[in-house]
C-alpha cells in the first residue's frame, strides 16, 4: 500500500486521498443518515412521512378494520398523538419485576453503570484531544514540535484504544445488568426507544471502524495530503463519537424529565420528542465538557505514573511535557463546566421546581457541599502544580518568594468558600442550635461572601497561571513597565471589589445581596479574559532566561496531577450520583414508579463510599489498562529539543 | 478486631498460605545468603501486606450494610499496604504509591461524607388503591378514622392528627371542652336539631344572616341530617353555630374552612368515610355510602370536586412527618395545615381566621419588644422558629393559647421550617409579597 502511494504522482495522491476519504465517510456515515431520516418520520416510514405505527393505524382506521385511534397528550410538549404501545408498567416488590441476587441491585446497577460511564467519557474524550493536538503538530513550523505532537497525539489514541475494547465489555455488562435486575423498566425503556436502538448499534459500528482506521492507519498516512485525510478520520470519529454520546443521554434525560409519552407513559410516535427533553440538551453541554476534564485528568495521571516509572530523562522529560498537557486541558475544560451546570439547573428548576429545590436545598444539599469542597481542593491542587512546575524554568525562582502569599488568599478563600450559612438539619439539631443558623458560623457563610471566596481562590490561579507564563521570560516590548503596573493594579482593583462586595452583602438584604455575584464574578473573567491575553502580548518577542528543563520536576508534582485526576472521577461520580437519584422514588419520573425495596435515597456516607469504591474500580482496572499498553510495541519517545523554548499558550496544547 | 483478624484469614488462606509456601521455597532454594535474606524480607513483608488487604477487604464486607461509616478504615488500611509495598518492592513502586496516593484521596473524600450529617431518605409513601364505594362501613369507618386521626385506634390519642386536620379545633369526646369549633360528639343525633334552629332557615335560604347563603346557587338547604353534615364541611359559612363565628362577624362567617378545597381537599369518597366514622363511633347506623356521596354532591359543584383517584398515600417512611421543605411554598404550608387557622398572604388558600394573620416580617420585631415577651428570640427568624415549634412561648393578645398543636418539631424537617421560616420573616406591611422560588 506505501510503495503504491509511492509510485504515484504527486497530483494523483492528493485526487485518490480525497476520493477515499469522502467514500470512507460517506459509507460510515449512511447508515446514520438513512436511520435519521427514518427516525424524524417515526422509524421505518420513508423520510417526510407519518409513522409507520401511525400509518398503519390510520390505514386500519380508514378501513374500519380497527377500531378508533386512541389519541393520547404528551406531557410535556402537550401535543397530541395516536397512543402507540403499553403504558409504563406498574411494578410491584417481588422477583417477577426486581430478580435479585442477595445484595442490593441498586448498588450492582450502579456500579455497572458508572464503570461503564467512565470508560466511555475516556475514549469520547481522548480523540477529541488528539485531533487538536495532531492539528497542532500540522500547523506547527517547527519540525521538531511538529513530531513531539504528533507522537502525543498517537500516545493518547493508543491508550484510548486499549481502553475501548473495556468500554465495549462494560456495556454489555451494564445491559445484562439491566436485563437481569430490572427487566420491567429496562423492558419499558427500550419499547420507547425502540425506534432508535438500531442507530445506537450502528453509531457504535461506525465509531469502532473509524477509531480502528485512524489508529492502524497513522504510519500509512503520516506525509502529506493523506496526513490531512488522517487528520479528517478524526473529525469524523468525533462526529460519530458525539452522536453516540447524545442518543445515550436521550435515555438519561428521559427518565429525568420524560417527554414524548402520555400520563400512563404510552409512546405516542414522535421519537423526535422522547429525545429531545426538557432536559437532553443542558445535559448534553455538560457531559462534553465533562469528559474532557475527565479524559484530561486520566491521559494526565497515565503520563505521571509513566513519568514516576521512567528509568531515563528523555522519558522523564516526555511524560512530563504529556502530563502538563493533558492537565491543562483539563482544568481548560473543567473552567466552563460550572457554566454548564447552572444552566443545567436553571432547566431542572424550569421543569419541575422541586427537583431543585431536593437538589440545592432539600435532600441533596449536603452533596453540594462536597462538590463545594472538591472544587476548592481542585484549584488549590492546580496551583500547587503551577508553582511546582516554575522550578523545572530558568527564572521561575524569581516569584518562589511571593507564593506564600497567595497560599494565604487560596486558604482563606476555601475556608470562607465551604463555609455554610443554613444548612439541612434535624427537628432536634435545630432546637439544640436554637435556631437555623449556628449561634457563631451563622453569622458567616453568606452568598456573596462565598463567591468572594471563590472569586479570590480562581483569581488567584490566574495569577499563577500569569506568573507560570512569564516564568523564564521577561517581556521585552516598550510599554513593559506601564503593562506590569496596570496589571498589578488590575488585578489589586478586582481582588478589592471582590472582597468589598463580599462585606457589603452583609448589610444588605438577601434579594439584592444575590445581584453582587454578577460585579463578583465580572471581575474575575476581566482577569481570566484580559489580563491573560495582555500579559502574553507583552511576553511576544521576550528575553529568554533560559529553557524549560523538562523532567526537571520534583516528583510531588507528579501526585498533584494524581490527585486532580483522582478529584475529577470522585467529583464525576458525586454529580452523576446527584443527577441520578435527583428523580427519588420514580423509575422515570413522574411516569413510572419505584416500587423495588431500594427505592429510598441512600445516606450521604453511603453514597461517598460507593462512589470512592467506583473510582478505585476505576483506577485499578484503568492501571491494568496503561499496564498492558506498555507491553505492545514501544515507540522511542522524541527526544524532548533541548533549549527548548516555552511554546505559546494561545493554542489548545498550550506548552 | 481479634473477629475481624479471624475473618481475614478465613478468608485469605489459601494466598497466605501460598506466601508462607514461597518463603520456604526461598529457604531451599537460594543458595546466596545475601539473595535469599532479601527474598524472605520480601516475602515476609507480601505476607503481612496480604493480611492487611484481607483484613481491609473482611471489614468492607462486614460493614457495607451495617455500619459504612467505618468503611474508610479499610481504604486507609489499604493505603498503608501499598506504600509498604511500594518501599520494599521497586519494580511495582511507582505503580504501588501511585496506588496508595488514590486510595488515600478516596478514603479521605469518604471519610468526609461519612462525617458530614446523615440523611436518608425515606421510602416513598406506598400508593393504597381505595375503593370507598365497595366497603363496609366499618372498613369506611376505619379509613375516615385514618383520616381524622392519623391512624386507626388514634381518635383517644391527644393532639393525633390526620389528613383532615379537625381536631386543630374541634372536640370529638363527649365532655371534651372545644373552644373554636362545636364538640362532635354525637352529630349525627344533633344535627337534626340544628335543622330546626331558626337561624337555619331550611328550605328557605334566602332569609339565612350569613354572609354564604348557599353552597353554591341553586343549591338549597339541608333537609335531613346527613346533608345537615354534608352542607357544614362543604359550607361552613352557610350556617354558624351561635358562638362560633369569626370574632366580630356575629356568627355569619365561620372560621372553617371548605374540606373539600386547598388545603385538605378531602375527596368526596373520603368526606363519606369521615361521616361513617361519626355514626359508627356511637354504635349508630350510618347510611349507606352511595347515600352520602348523593349529599355532598348537593353541595359540591361538579367542578369544585376533587379528583377522586382513589389513591392514598398511607404511612410510608415519612411516618408522621408532614413536610420536608422539597415541597413548593404552597404545598409546603399546606402539608404543615397552617393554612386551616392563618391567614397568609401570598399563600393559596391560606385564609383561616383561627390564628392570628401571620405577617411575620412586621409583626415579629414588635412582639419582640412587647414588654410581655418571655421567649429567648433576637430576631424576626428566631421568633417565627419559636413560635412554630414552642407556641405557647408567646401567645398573641385576643388568641387563646394550647390552641396551635406543639409537636411541629418532629413533624417538620430541619429544612421544611427553615424555608416556612424564611418566607414569613418576609412578610411586610406595605411592601410586595416575597418570591415564591
Amino acid at each position: 500500500m506505501g510503495r503504491l502511494f509511492n509510485q504515484m504522482t504527486r497530483g494523483k495522491k492528493k485526487l485518490f486521498a480525497v476520493s477515499a476519504l469522502m467514500v470512507m465517510s460517506g459509507l460510515l456515515l449512511l447508515p446514520i443518515f438513512l436511520s435519521v431520516s427514518a427516525v424524524a418520520s417515526g422509524g421505518g416510514a420513508p423520510a417526510g412521512g407519518p409513522p409507520a405505527d401511525v400509518v398503519a393505524a390510520q390505514k386500519a382506521g380508514e378501513e374500519g378494520e380497527a377500531e378508533k385511534v386512541e389519541m393520547g397528550r404528551d406531557i410535556y410538549y402537550k401535543t397530541e398523538g395516536p397512543v402507540i404501545g403499553e403504558g409504563a408498567p406498574v411494578t410491584a416488590d417481588n422477583e417477577t419485576f426486581y430478580p435479585r441476587y442477595n445484595f442490593e441491585s441498586r448498588v450492582l446497577l450502579w456500579v455497572a453503570n458508572q464503570q461503564h460511564l467512565y470508560y466511555g467519557s475516556f475514549v469520547l474524550a481522548v480523540p477529541i484531544f488528539c485531533m487538536c493536538i495532531e492539528f497542532a503538530g500540522m500547523v506547527s513550523k517547527d519540525k521538531a514540535m511538529a513530531k513531539k505532537y504528533d507522537q502525543l497525539a498517537y500516545d493518547f489514541i493508543k491508550i484510548s484504544l486499549t481502553a475501548y475494547s473495556l468500554t465495549a465489555i462494560l456495556g454489555g455488562i451494564l445491559i445484562f445488568t439491566f436485563l437481569t435486575l430490572y427487566p420491567a423498566f429496562f423492558g419499558y425503556l427500550s419499547s420507547i426507544f425502540r425506534p432508535v436502538m438500531h442507530i445506537y448499534a450502528l453509531t457504535f459500528v461506525a465509531e469502532s471502524a473509524t477509531l480502528y482506521i485512524y489508529y492502524y492507519g497513522w504510519d500509512k498516512m503520516r506525509e502529506g495530503v493523506l496526513k490531512w485525510v488522517h487528520l479528517s478520520m478524526s473529525v469524523i470519529l468525533n462526529v460519530i463519537g458525539t452522536v453516540l454520546m447524545f442518543l445515550a443521554n436521550s435515555w438519561i434525560a428521559f427518565m429525568m424529565s420524560p417527554a414524548g409519552v402520555d400520563e400512563q407513559g404510552r409512546y405516542l410516535g414522535n421519537i423526535w420528542h422522547v429525545i429531545h427533553t426538557a432536559l437532553w440538551n443542558p445535559l448534553n453541554v455538560h457531559r462534553i465538557l465533562g469528559n474532557m476534564a475527565f479524559g484530561g485528568g486520566v491521559v494526565a495521571a497515565y503520563a505521571a505514573y509513566r513519568f514516576l516509572s521512567s528509568k531515563t530523562d528523555e522519558e522523564r522529560a516526555h511524560y512530563d511535557w504529556m502530563g502538563y498537557i493533558a492537565m491543562s486541558l483539563g482544568v481548560a475544560f473543567l473552567i466552563p463546566l460550572p457554566f454548564a451546570g447552572y444552566w443545567l439547573m436553571r432547566e431542572v428548576y424550569a421543569y419541575r421546581q422541586q427537583m431543585g429545590i431536593t437538589l440545592m436545598g432539600g435532600l441533596l444539599a449536603w452533596l453540594f457541599i462536597i462538590q463545594a469542597t472538591m472544587i476548592g481542593i481542585l484549584f488549590l491542587t492546580t496551583n500547587y502544580y503551577l508553582w511546582q512546575a516554575l522550578g523545572r524554568m530558568t527564572g521561575g525562582e524569581r516569584f518562589q518568594k511571593y507564593i506564600k502569599y497567595l497560599v494565604f488568599i487560596l486558604v482563606v478563600g476555601l475556608l470562607v468558600f465551604i463555609t455554610p450559612h443554613t444548612i439541612v438539619m434535624s427537628p432536634a439539631e435545630l432546637k439544640a442550635m436554637g435556631g437555623q443558623q449556628h449561634p457563631v458560623l451563622g453569622n458567616y457563610g453568606v452568598m456573596s461572601a462565598k463567591n468572594g471566596g471563590i472569586n479570590a481562590i480562581i483569581m488567584t490561579t490566574i495569577l499563577s497561571f500569569i506568573w507560570y507564563q512569564r516564568g523564564n521570560r521577561v517581556p521585552t516590548v516598550s510599554w513593559a513597565k506601564f503593562g506590569n503596573i496596570f496589571m498589578g493594579c488590575f488585578f489589586v482593583i478586582a481582588q478589592l471589589n471582590n472582597v468589598w462586595l463580599a462585606c457589603y452583602g452583609y448589610f444588605i438584604p438577601a434579594n439584592v445581596r444575590i445581584g453582587l455575584s454578577v460585579p463578583q464574578v465580572a471581575g474575575t473573567l476581566s482577569c481570566l479574559l484580559l489580563m491573560t491575553p495582555l500579559n502574553l502580548a507583552m511576553l511576544k518577542n521576550g528575553r529568554q532566561l533560559g529553557p524549560i528543563r523538562w523532567g526537571q520536576i520534583p516528583p510531588r508534582s507528579q501526585y498533584a496531577i494524581i490527585m486532580l485526576a483522582t478529584a475529577f472521577t470522585w467529583m464525576m461520580g458525586l454529580m452523576g450520583y446527584i443527577r441520578s437519584s435527583v428523580r427519588l422514588f420514580w423509575h422515570v419520573n413522574e411516569v413510572m414508579r419505584d416500587n423495588s425495596p431500594w427505592a429510598y435515597t441512600h445516606t450521604i456516607g453511603f453514597a461517598a463510599n460507593v462512589i470512592s469504591f467506583n473510582v478505585l474500580f476505576f483506577w485499578i482496572s484503568i492501571m491494568f489498562v496503561f499496564w498492558l499498553g506498555t507491553l505492545g510495541a514501544k515507540k522511542v519517545p522524541v527526544p524532548s529539543p533541548a533549549g527548548q523554548p516555552v511554546p505559546s499558550p494561545q493554542s489548545a496544547t498550550g506548552h | 478486631m481479634v473477629e475481624l483478624m479471624g475473618r481475614a484469614i478465613e478468608m485469605g488462606w489459601p494466598v497466605l498460605l501460598m506466601l508462607v509456601g514461597l518463603l520456604l521455597y526461598f529457604q531451599a532454594s537460594i543458595s546466596d545468603p545475601v539473595k535469599k535474606k532479601r527474598a524472605s524480607f520480601q516475602t515476609l513483608i507480601g505476607i503481612f501486606c496480604a493480611f492487611l488487604a484481607f483484613i481491609a477487604i473482611s471489614n468492607y464486607v462486614d460493614n457495607f450494610e451495617a455500619n459504612s461509616g467505618l468503611l474508610p478504615v479499610s481504604l486507609v488500611m489499604i493505603t498503608i499496604m501499598t506504600f509498604v509495598m511500594g518501599l520494599y518492592f521497586p519494580n511495582i513502586s511507582a505503580l504501588m504509591k501511585i496506588g496508595g496516593f488514590m486510595f488515600f484521596v478516596a478514603a479521605a473524600l469518604s471519610g468526609y461524607g461519612n462525617w458530614l450529617p446523615q440523611v436518608e431518605g425515606g421510602f416513598p409513601p406506598p400508593v393504597v388503591k381505595l375503593d370507598f364505594q365497595s366497603m363496609s362501613p366499618q372498613q369506611l369507618g376505619d379509613e375516615g378514622e385514618k383520616i381524622i386521626f392519623g391512624g386507626i385506634g388514634q381518635s383517644k390519642t391527644q393532639g393525633a392528627i390526620g389528613k383532615g386536620q379537625c381536631p386543630l379545633c374541634h372536640g370529638f369526646q363527649q365532655g371534651f371542652l372545644s373552644e373554636r369549633a362545636p364538640n362532635l360528639f354525637g352529630i349525627p343525633d344533633r344535627a337534626t336539631e340544628r335543622l330546626k334552629e331558626p337561624n337555619y332557615h331550611m328550605d328557605n335560604a334566602a332569609a339565612r344572616n350569613t354572609e354564604q347563603k348557599e353552597a353554591f346557587e341553586g343549591s338549597g338547604t339541608a333537609t335531613n341530617a346527613q346533608e345537615y353534615i354534608a352542607e357544614s364541611h362543604a359550607c361552613p359559612s352557610c350556617f354558624v353555630v351561635t358562638g362560633f363565628g369569626v370574632k366580630g362577624s356575629n356568627d355569619t362567617v365561620s372560621p372553617m374552612p371548605k374540606i373539600h378545597k386547598p388545603p385538605i381537599s378531602l375527596t368526596i369518597g373520603e368526606m363519606a368515610a369521615v361521616d361513617t366514622w361519626m355514626y359508627t363511633r356511637e354504635g349508630k347506623e350510618s347510611p349507606a355510602y352511595d347515600v352520602i356521596a348523593t349529599s355532598y354532591e348537593k353541595f359540591i359543584p361538579e367542578a369544585d370536586r376533587p379528583a377522586a383517584g382513589g389513591e392514598e398515600e398511607a404511612g410510608g417512611a415519612g411516618g408522621n412527618l408532614l413536610a420536608d421543605g422539597s415541597e413548593p411554598y404552597d404545598k409546603l404550608f399546606m402539608k404543615a395545615g397552617c393554612p386551616a387557622c392563618h391567614t397568609i398572604p401570598g399563600i393559596e388558600g391560606a385564609t383561616g381566621k383561627v390564628g392570628p394573620l401571620l405577617m411575620e416580617g412586621t409583626n415579629a420585631p414588635n412582639r419582640i419588644k412587647d414588654p410581655g415577651y418571655k421567649g429567648k428570640a433576637k430576631s424576626p427568624k428566631e421568633y417565627i422558629t419559636e413560635s412554630i415549634l414552642d407556641p405557647s412561648a408567646y401567645v398573641v393578645k385576643d388568641f387563646p393559647d394550647n390552641q396551635m398543636p406543639k409537636d411541629f418539631g418532629v413533624r417538620l424537617t430541619g429544612g421544611a421550617l427553615s424555608k416556612m421560616v424564611d418566607y414569613l420573616a418576609q412578610l411586610k406591611e406595605g411592601q410586595p409579597l416575597p418570591p415564591k422560588e
